[in-house]
């Protein structure tokens, strides 16, 4: 498909891009950025990966290319608003989107009530996971599922502690919906 | 948590990929890529240029330099290379300073997407040029020279 794209296909770039958009969103959410930041760092990362697409020498590797790319454009933000606010609390970093998407509205109106009911709390536990469970979680949840060596790029973390700490992660998120569900 | 150990296909790992499949349906329903972010990078097909040479970013003083003691305004300063030739850059509040080396004139566009065209800057003999608009948010700069067509790697500003 990368090749595809080198040669000017147009719909390859197209497939390209509704592949890899969740994966390079999930490394823009995972570092929580304001959506002015998050919105850049997803503009620039794609406007790069088209002046490289000529040059990608392993085309299974793309995934991997864009998510590094986002993960040093959000790390570059992050070092630029520390610079700029050295005193400030980092929370203010802590900016989650609080608009309900209007598929979110739409699951309101549906019957399965409790079923959103039980996404809208899986999606606020994540928060209560911890830093770097958080981060894989909300990488690891792009669709399509991203592969080690992706979800490697994305966070800097090596390949062989992911199993491990996606395990990990899962099984205190598995707990905290038990602990709750139960009140 | 109970004490089993995830043997790979086991039912505790089969519950796990159950609730990971959970949380990708959430993300899709509560955080999904923002259409317009979508349509952005479907445009930026438009910028895969075959004919211009690509210059790296070689430095960038926000993850490269130190920062220096009681100065939190420094400027931006950026560095691409294409194979001979290096683009300095220097981004403050009023605009944006450069330099083509080894010098030489050259008209220069700033890009800011993949529509976007400003009126192009002039670099004079020494390859020195400025503008007074600072960049915001992605940009590129296109440089012709006498020889050929270089465009630097898009960044934040």
């Amino acid at each position: 498909m990368v090749q595809s794209a080198v040669d000017g296909d147009a719909a390859a770039w197209k497939a390209l891009v509704e592949g890899m958009s969740p994966l390079v969103w999930s490394v823009v959410r995972a570092h929580r950025l304001s959506d002015a930041d998050g919105h850049e760092v997803f503009q620039t990362t794609w406007f790069r990966f088209a002046q490289h697409l000529g040059r990608i020498r392993e085309p299974d590797k793309a995934g991997a290319w864009l998510a590094s790319t986002a993960r040093h454009e959000c790390l570059k933000v992050l070092k630029g608003l520390a610079r700029l606010t050295l005193t400030d609390d980092p929370r203010v970093l802590d900016r989650a989107s609080e608009d309900r998407t209007p598929e979110e509205t739409l699951i309101d109106l549906e019957e399965a009530a409790d079923r959103a009911e039980r996404v809208r709390r899986l999606w606020q536990e994540l928060d209560g996971l911890g830093e770097r469970c958080r981060q894989l979680l909300r990488v690891l949840m792009a669709s399509p599922p991203p592969s080690y060596g992706e979800i490697s790029a994305a966070l800097g973390i090596a390949v062989g502690s992911i199993g491990p700490l996606r395990q990990r992660c899962l099984r205190r998120l598995r707990a905290r919906m038990d602990t709750r569900g139960a009140v | 948590m109970n004490g089993d150990d995830g043997m790979p296909g086991g039912p505790e790992e089969f519950v796990d990929g159950l609730l990971e499949e959970e949380l990708r349906q959430a993300a899709a329903v509560l955080d999904p890529v923002p259409a317009e972010l979508v349509q952005a990078a479907l445009e930026a097909f438009a910028l895969h240029e075959l004919d211009a040479r690509l210059a790296e970013l070689t430095f960038d003083s926000l993850v490269d330099a130190l920062p220096i003691r009681g100065v939190t305004d420094a400027p931006r300063m950026l560095t691409f290379r294409a194979g001979e030739t290096t683009v300095d850059v220097e981004v403050t509040e009023d605009g944006l300073i450069g330099q083509l080396l080894p010098p030489q004139p050259a008209r220069i566009e700033v890009l800011g997407g993949p529509q976007t065209a400003r009126a192009p800057l002039t670099a004079d003999p020494l390859g020195r040029f400025t503008s007074t608009t600072p960049p915001s948010g992605p940009f590129a700069l296109r440089l012709r020279t006498g020889a050929e067509v270089i465009v630097t790697e898009w960044l934040r500003a």
